[in-house]
């Protein structure tokens, strides 16, 4: 991969990030709405060996991660093929994996601020009992965690147009963030919300970024979000492979 | 020494979208400092043809292309074409300085080469403006601009003037016959075929996956048609086509156009047929009309 190009690349979807930055701002500012919303009221009670306001950065921070790095790259791509921009880089030699490397990365400001501001938000309603070290693991479990997410949205972004994209991925993460317990804790929930989220990427990457607080296993997790980018990871090529550029 | 000249070269092009055949055994040269048109009517295989060309589409079996000595399909072969689309949306907070920069440095070319291109292309001025906020005619140019920041040894043009006015139509086929004399090489598909003749040094001639006529442009008008009769008519089509003198005819709700080498004749012919016939003309004929000829001369031998 030629660095020249993957930096342009990049620079360009930051670029479009801050200067039209519309649409990130809602994929900010609803989950830290809903998270201060939550953290009120449920912030101040035990979760293990932490207070839940601090746990809940964790989950709810993959609510917040994935609603910026599973629709962002996806609808970029859909965007870029609707428009002819995408057929363009094809035809200008630039390697795919540079356009869609790119895609992703510009999207980690935007997560890390979905983070930090839930954090803060945590601090300020005085829910946050977790050390900076601490903290940092969950941020970066939640970021590289979030890839096999980027896939998903880009598979999806190779097929349908713009509206299409920003309205399937959404049909899928705000189910699996219901079922995964990353609103409102498994425990207040039904069993069978538990019984199902255990099927769930989202669960196990929520639960992964979790034990960066409690210290639980994290093999379990881990081996389940390796499975979902085996099977997500061909799905995205062969997506591509089928996208009419 | 013709080998080296060719930057072009494609020989018994073959194309099917499953059970249907884009192209039958298409043969093409472009050679340096040459701009051949592409001309035919929708569905005649143009736009397989340059998906070929520019690498999007995989040679089928017997299709042999080469750009400079090279596969479309490799990257390094794609860094030498130019490619100018009909439509491309550019991302709208991007500024042309941007989009032009990105494209030299996406073809391997230094940042610095931008400015000169953008001077060539009364850019300059507009190096800050984003995107979004450009006419149609600027979109074209940049997008131009874009093509020949990479220095291309072909540029491929797709319908370059559509939707542009005037004084942009004529700008742009300025930049191109100065590039022309400059030695690149250029494949342009349009129907704005009078204006690509001022630039074509090949007209070729694609209907339904063949090509049909190959020629200069003012060879292929000195064969053909000399002139357009129209009028308003009550005759149907088979009525006109059938009429003597008649190469080529069409019609339009009630007025009808024909494509002649004897005008007296049909004339004589039409008035004949029909009487009542009002707004009757007589015009010289040109590209345009050599192409419907052709075109119409193939689909009656194929009946």
């Amino acid at each position: 991969m030629n660095a020249r190009v993957l930096r342009v690349e990049i620079a360009d979807e930051l670029r479009g990030i801050l200067r039209e930055p519309t649409a990130l701002f809602f994929s900010i500012v609803m989950p830290v709405a809903f998270f201060a919303l939550f953290v009120s009221l449920y912030g101040d009670q035990p979760s293990g060996t932490v207070q839940r306001g601090t746990a809940m950065i964790a989950t709810f921070g993959t609510f917040g991660v994935l609603s910026v790095v599973l629709l962002n790259p996806g609808t970029g791509i859909a965007a870029d093929r609707g428009s002819g921009w995408l057929r363009a880089k094809r035809v200008s030699a630039v390697p795919i994996s540079s356009t869609l490397i790119a895609k992703v990365i510009a999207t980690m400001p935007y997560a890390v601020g979905v983070l930090t501001a839930m954090t803060a938000t945590a601090a300020i309603t005085g829910n946050l009992n977790g050390s900076v070290a601490d903290l940092m693991r969950v941020y970066v479990a939640l970021l590289i965690g979030a890839i096999p997410f980027a896939l998903l949205g880009l598979a999806v972004g190779f097929q349908a147009s713009t509206n299409a994209c920003v309205a399937i991925l959404n049909a899928i993460l705000f189910p699996a963030a219901i079922l995964s317990g990353l609103w409102m804790p498994l425990e207040i929930l039904p069993d069978f919300f538990g019984d199902i989220a255990r099927f769930l990427p989202t669960y196990h990457l929520a639960q992964l970024a979790l034990a960066q607080l409690t210290s639980a296993p994290v093999i379990g997790h881990l081996l389940a979000l390796l499975t979902a980018t085996a099977v997500i990871a061909p799905l995205a090529a062969l997506s591509y492979r089928r996208a009419r550029p | 020494m013709e080998r080296v000249n060719t930057v072009l070269e494609i020989r018994g092009a073959q194309h099917s979208y499953r059970d249907q055949r884009a192209l039958s055994g298409v043969d093409l040269d472009v050679r340096a400092g040459e701009c051949v048109a592409l001309l035919g009517p929708n569905g005649a295989g143009k736009t397989t043809l340059v998906n070929l060309v520019i690498g999007l589409l995989r040679p089928q079996s017997g299709t042999h292309v080469r750009l400079c000595g090279g596969s479309p399909a490799r990257a390094s072969t794609r860094r030498k074409i130019g490619v100018v689309q009909q439509s491309l949306g550019f991302p709208a907070t991007l500024t042309v300085l941007e989009l032009v920069t990105g494209a030299a440095v996406r073809a391997g070319r230094s940042r610095a080469t931008a400015g000169p291109v953008l001077a060539e292309l009364g850019l300059t001025e507009l190096g800050k403006r984003r995107a979004a906020k450009l006419s149609g005619g600027q979109r074209q140019r940049v997008q131009l601009a874009m093509a020949l920041v990479a220095d291309p040894a072909l540029l491929v043009l797709d319908e370059p003037t559509v939707g542009l006015d005037v004084p942009s139509r004529r700008r742009l086929w300025n930049t191109l016959a100065e590039r022309k004399a400059r030695g690149t090489a250029m494949l342009v598909t349009t129907h704005l075929i009078e204006e690509s003749a001022e630039v074509a040094d090949e007209v070729v001639v694609l209907d339904r996956g063949k090509v049909v006529a190959k020629d200069r442009p003012d060879a292929l008008i000195a064969k053909l048609p000399d002139r357009t009769v129209s009028a308003r008519t009550a005759l149907d089509l088979a009525a006109l086509r059938g009429l003597p003198g008649a190469l080529w005819a069409t019609l339009d709700g009630r007025q009808a156009t024909l494509a002649t080498r004897e005008p007296e004749t049909l004339v004589r012919a039409l008035l004949a047929a029909d009487g009542a016939l009002t707004g009757l003309r007589v015009e010289g004929a040109g590209l345009e009309e050599a192409v419907e000829v052709v075109i119409g001369q193939t689909m009656g031998a194929a009946a």
